[in-house]
């Protein structure tokens, strides 16, 4: 007797139920190759959600923490954005070969910012898409209307994770916010950024829609 | 292009007609009121010898067979949920201005390609009954002025040649200001413009001042920005219950063509469907289809629920439907199992062509870094279709935390001692240095004439932080913190 033949869709999620770590489908998770982050949430960042970084003071490993999920992304050859609000990223502090798979949007300011970002976490190609927020004017940041955030957080769910860097937290009804608040001193130049991610202090904070997450997962 | 205007023109009347598949190609007439002093306020092509204004008992007189409806705000919320899902496709930064018009923040997008996306658009709504056109022009409100006379897409690329000979009400003037323009012989916009709009604004005030520049075409405002569709589903109540199927197929039909333009202004397609049938005694019947092939095709989508129709009874009549929609990615192409290159091309460069009209094409890309030692030396280049395997990892990564870079780099005065820096001035940061580390000093391209020499130290200072100083020819500043 003959089985019947597999359609599309059943085919789909056999791939998937089989290599979970290769579809990259909706509802996945992103590593950031940050120890303490991924073991907390579960592996990494979900997909089509929010996730929020505070570095609350300076140099406290914020920007370590993402260029340890540009070389995470990397190794997996997933494709990522970086909205740069204040144009910050330096990229000779990544080897060469960790840029390829990098879209890098340098703005200037915090509406260019925002207007860039609504239309790339919507993009299903990104894994991952970075909203770098730090730098931009602390007025202009707490003026900005919760119905951004919303929007946001609607046209994530289309798309990859996203992972928004604040200076102080920011962003309402956030599923996960992942707080930085001890800042490194010059000393840790001698470090290796494994080190420094490694030993990096993570006060992790669940909003509600992490609560939902984690109970429908 | 900066703004497009998708407008039906008597949108009450076209959503009532396209409820109800037996007003198709009849004499209609739109009222408003109770009994005797009821008015006609919209009237369908086929009405001869009424116009808006006249009672209805008068209008039924001069029109022999004319069918006389009243609003239905369910038909009209249906028809503009599938005018939103439309003007979804065209960009995702979407206003619903009025029932019956929307207005597209076209920033970025290709105009050649969006005029394309906008008469397809039209083609599509057509046959949805709704017959809309679409303006497009700098602000919202020329965009709105050509949709009202676009036949059915109108660009207006010269903005006073198009304002010129338009009646003053395109401009939406008071009553007030209506008579007094009137009074001074002021009947278009171009008349209205051609006087000086500081004279304008000390006889009118204000809203003279507002007027003038509506009819100039120059007043902008920011949109109001509406959500895309919370879920890919509708839902119809019938009144009374229906015991035939053409009714619940010509529903789902309208159904399908919203839910689709919803799919589409979101990137999916559609991998399942769930019909849910309301029956009169309170209980439903679900039934869900796999689609064999992810798609939007509506005409497949009714094959598929029509053939299952079909074969379905019921004991009592049907009371409703629902149709729910399960997204999924477009199959755009056969991709390897294990491939990493764009799921979606279409969409990626157009995102980027947008956010490129946002923060100039020249401020997107992947940085490549370039072959020198000076600092903060790169180049963006177009990204790469597919993602190239990684190469082995450098023998020697870099130490410490990384760099944030101050562009452009912060002017500062530097105190020394011992050669060391002690204190920081600048505008944005100021403070003593508790602990240095440095000169590195580096210098290149001597052979040309930006040739540079530069000593960089990185410093903590006393109320926390660790910042990368640069010492050039011209003098000290911050380039940087490290975090």
């Amino acid at each position: 007797m003959s089985r019947p033949p597999l359609s599309v869709a059943d085919l789909r999620q056999l791939l998937a139920a089989r290599f979970p770590e290769k579809m990259g489908k909706p509802g996945g998770v992103v590593p950031t190759g940050v120890r303490a982050v991924d073991e907390a949430l579960g592996g990494g960042l979900p997909a089509g959600r929010l996730t929020e970084l505070v570095a609350a003071v300076p140099g406290s490993g914020g920007q370590s923490v993402l260029r340890r999920l540009l070389l995470s992304t990397r190794a997996a050859r997933q494709r990522i954005a970086l909205v740069d609000a204040a144009d910050a990223f330096a990229p000779e502090t990544v080897p060469p070969d960790a840029l390829q798979h990098l879209v890098w949007v340098r703005c200037a300011g915090l509406d260019q910012t925002l207007a860039v970002a609504d239309l790339l976490v919507r993009d299903g190609n990104y894994a991952a898409v970075i909203v770098d927020l730090c730098g931009c004017a602390e007025r202009a940041l707490r003026r900005t209307p919760a119905t951004v955030w919303h929007r946001l957080h609607r046209a994530a769910q289309a798309g990859g994770a996203v992972l928004v860097k604040t200076p102080h937290p920011l962003v309402p009804a956030v599923t996960w916010r992942l707080v930085l608040a001890t800042g490194h001193p010059l000393a840790a130049r001698r470090l290796t950024p494994d080190a420094i991610a490694d030993n990096l202090t993570v006060e992790i904070e669940r909003g509600h829609a992490g609560v939902a997450l984690e109970r429908a997962g | 292009m900066s703004y497009a205007v998708l407008w039906v023109r008597d949108f009450a009347l076209c959503a009532v007609r396209r409820s109800d598949p037996t007003l198709a190609g009849r004499p209609v007439a739109l009222i408003q009121g109770e009994g005797r002093r009821a008015t006609v306020v919209e009237l369908s092509p086929e009405v001869v010898g009424v116009a808006p204004g006249l009672t209805a008992p008068l209008a039924m007189a001069r029109c022999p067979g004319i069918l006389l409806r009243l609003r239905e705000p369910a038909a009209e919320g249906e028809a503009n949920r599938l005018l939103l899902a439309a003007a979804f496709t065209l960009s995702p930064r979407v206003e619903f201005t009025a029932p019956g018009c929307v207005t597209v923040d076209l920033q970025g997008a290709d105009a050649e390609r969006t005029t394309l996306q906008m008469r397809k658009v039209v083609a599509e709504l057509a046959p949805a009954g709704l017959p809309a056109r679409i303006g497009v022009g700098a602000t919202p409100h020329l965009a709105a002025c050509a949709a009202r006379r676009a036949e059915p897409v109108l660009a207006v690329r010269d903005a006073a040649a198009f304002l010129h000979a338009l009646p003053l009400a395109f401009a939406d003037p008071t009553p007030e200001q209506v008579e007094i323009l009137g009074n001074w012989g002021i009947r278009t916009l171009g008349a209205l413009t051609a006087l000086p709009k500081a004279d304008i604004g000390k006889r009118l005030g204000p809203e003279g001042l507002q007027l003038w520049e509506r009819a100039a075409g120059e007043a902008t405002r920011p949109l109001r920005l509406t959500q895309p569709a919370k879920s890919f589903a509708a839902e119809w109540t019938y009144e009374p219950p229906i015991e035939v199927m053409e009714p619940l197929l010509f529903r789902l039909r309208r159904f399908s063509e919203c839910i689709a333009l919803e799919l589409r202004g979101e990137g999916f397609v559609a991998e399942t469907l769930t019909l849910t049938l309301l029956l009169e005694d309170g209980t439903d019947q679900r039934r869900e289809f796999r689609l064999p092939e992810p798609g939007g095709d509506v005409d497949g989508w009714m094959r598929v629920m029509q053939s299952h129709l079909e074969g379905v009874r019921t004991a009592v009549r049907v009371a409703g439907a629902r149709l729910i929609a399960g997204p999924c990615r477009p199959p755009h192409k056969q991709a390897g199992l294990f491939e990493t290159g764009l799921g979606d091309p279409a969409a990626f460069w157009e995102n980027l062509a947008r956010v490129g009209a946002v923060v100039g094409a020249h401020r997107l890309g992947t940085p490549v870094l370039l072959d020198t030692h000076r600092p903060d030396a790169f180049r963006l280049e177009k990204p790469a279709e597919t993602v190239p395997p990684p190469a082995a990892a450098t023998v020697h990564p870099p130490r410490g935390l990384v760099l944030r870079r101050f562009r452009p780099a912060w002017p500062a005065q530097v105190e020394l001692r011992d050669e060391r820096p002690v204190q920081v001035h600048s505008a944005n940061l100021r403070g003593p240095v508790c602990t240095s580390s440095g000169p590195w000093r580096t210098s290149g391209e001597w052979w040309k004439p930006d040739g540079w020499v530069l000593e960089i130290w990185q410093v903590e200072l006393a109320q926390g932080g660790v910042y990368q100083l640069a010492h050039w020819a011209d003098g000290w500043c911050v380039e940087g913190e490290f975090d």
